[in-house]
């Protein structure tokens, strides 16, 4: 019987590990970014401070992308015409980088303030 | 001794003056404008010494991660341990590896070793790192990790034994040149356990204290040094001083394709004490020279 809730607490405490990422969903803040001609637009986004986003990424090129970023943690391959999102956590205020990996002269930035 | 720690001294001050110079000379951006230096993950790019990075939500990677010691105060040592490693980021907060062990070792003549001359599997570890503080919110980025580690023979001698471990690890690092010049400390408290053939236990722990800095002189390539600090204890607790050492050396961080990479360092043993023999240099507890080389694929 003890061993059952020592293994019920641990599937739960993993699930909210697994699941921290996936929590505020109905408070995320959504940013559009497109992709043509080898260009982020627009090459800057802005965002609230502190607040879960999620970033649609539409690629209206002719090529796949990886939508990348060390700094917000998220990579999303996007394939031609089509377009994907990533959710980002709340973050602090600043300037993060992103880029397509595919084409790394494809870069922007997110400036969360 | 001290020519060697004379050595060592002048080598690492070519090699980082080396480094400030490729790095000034080297072109911010390539031909046609393109970006050459953009962000990158920091985990693997200071040779043992680890930086804050978690990896990418989603990110998993296969690695194969070998370290040696070599040599003891006689006779011939060389000793590995292997890991392969399955790392996975569930999020953005977290990461978790795992994965068995091998080990090997070549044992001759070494006073208080039996020799042997083997490579088997040897145990299982698994890791757990916690993203608490990450740039740009804060400029040093700082990472907790918690390692257990089971081993069926003893890591330096090789014999049968039931050994557990728990690395526990603060990693900061920092950008002192934005993606261009990184530094990175450790702090490191590892208590274990040994079940020694005659069914007695043995308690000992190691403190760690690393840094280290990396220069990256190509957009996929990087080169550092670093200095390794380490004290040894009998007790969980870090009970009773047995003796220290410091390592000094290079490190080399290679971008080998876009989902692809390796890692290499070497270091050699400069300073030490044994207490109880009251010998220069802790060839009891470590060895005179320590390799690492990992390959990681991401996928």
């Amino acid at each position: 019987m003890q061993h059952w809730t020592i293994i019920r607490s641990a599937m739960l405490a993993a699930a909210l590990v697994i699941g921290a990422g996936q929590v505020a969903l109905a408070q995320d803040t959504t940013l559009q970014l497109t992709v043509e001609n080898g260009q982020f637009s627009p090459t800057e986004l802005k965002a609230p401070a502190n607040k879960p986003l999620v970033i649609v990424i539409k690629n209206n090129g002719a090529k796949p992308i990886e939508f990348e970023s060390v700094s917000l943690r998220v990579e999303k391959v996007i394939a031609a015409k089509s377009q994907g999102s990533v959710r980002v956590r709340a973050l602090a205020p600043g300037r993060y980088e992103f880029l397509d990996d595919f084409n790394k002269s494809t870069k922007g930035t997110l400036v969360v303030q | 001794m001290r020519d060697n720690v004379r050595r060592s001294a002048a080598w690492a001050t070519m090699v980082a003056g080396a480094m400030v110079v490729l790095c000034g000379a080297t072109p911010v951006r390539a031909q046609g404008g393109a970006p050459s230096f953009y962000e990158m993950e920091t985990k693997y790019i200071f040779g043992f010494t680890e930086g804050s990075g978690i990896g990418l939500e989603g990110e998993k990677e296969f690695s194969i991660d070998t370290v040696g010691r070599f040599g003891k105060r006689d006779g011939r040592y060389a000793a590995t341990e292997t890991k392969f490693e399955f790392e996975y980021t569930p999020n953005q907060y977290i990461q978790l590896e795992f994965g068995p062990l091998a080990a090997g070792h070549y044992i001759r003549d070494v006073t208080d070793l039996d020799d042997r001359h083997m490579f088997q599997p040897s145990g299982f570890f698994g890791e757990i790192r916690y993203l608490l503080f990450d740039r740009p919110a804060s400029p040093v980025a700082v990472t907790v990790s918690f390692e257990p580690v089971y081993r069926a023979f003893d890591e330096t001698g090789g014999a049968p034994v039931t050994n557990f471990e728990l690395e526990t690890k603060i990693m900061a690092d920092v950008e002192l040149v934005k993606n261009r010049v990184y530094g990175a400390v450790n702090l490191i408290y590892e208590p274990e356990m040994t079940r020694m053939p005659d069914g007695s236990w043995e308690r000992e722990s190691q403190f760690g204290l690393t840094g280290a800095v990396s220069f990256r002189v190509l957009p996929d390539l990087l080169i550092g040094a670093e200095a390794d600090y380490y004290r040894h204890y009998d007790g969980t607790f870090l009970n009773q001083f047995t003796g220290d050492a410091l390592f000094i050396g290079p490190t080399l961080y290679y971008k080998l394709a876009r989902k692809m990479f390796m890692t290499a360092a070497w270091s050699v043993q400069v300073w030490g004490r044994e207490i109880e023999t009251g010998q220069r240099l802790n060839l009891e507890e470590y060895s005179r020279t320590r390799a690492k080389l990992k390959v990681a694929v991401e996928f």
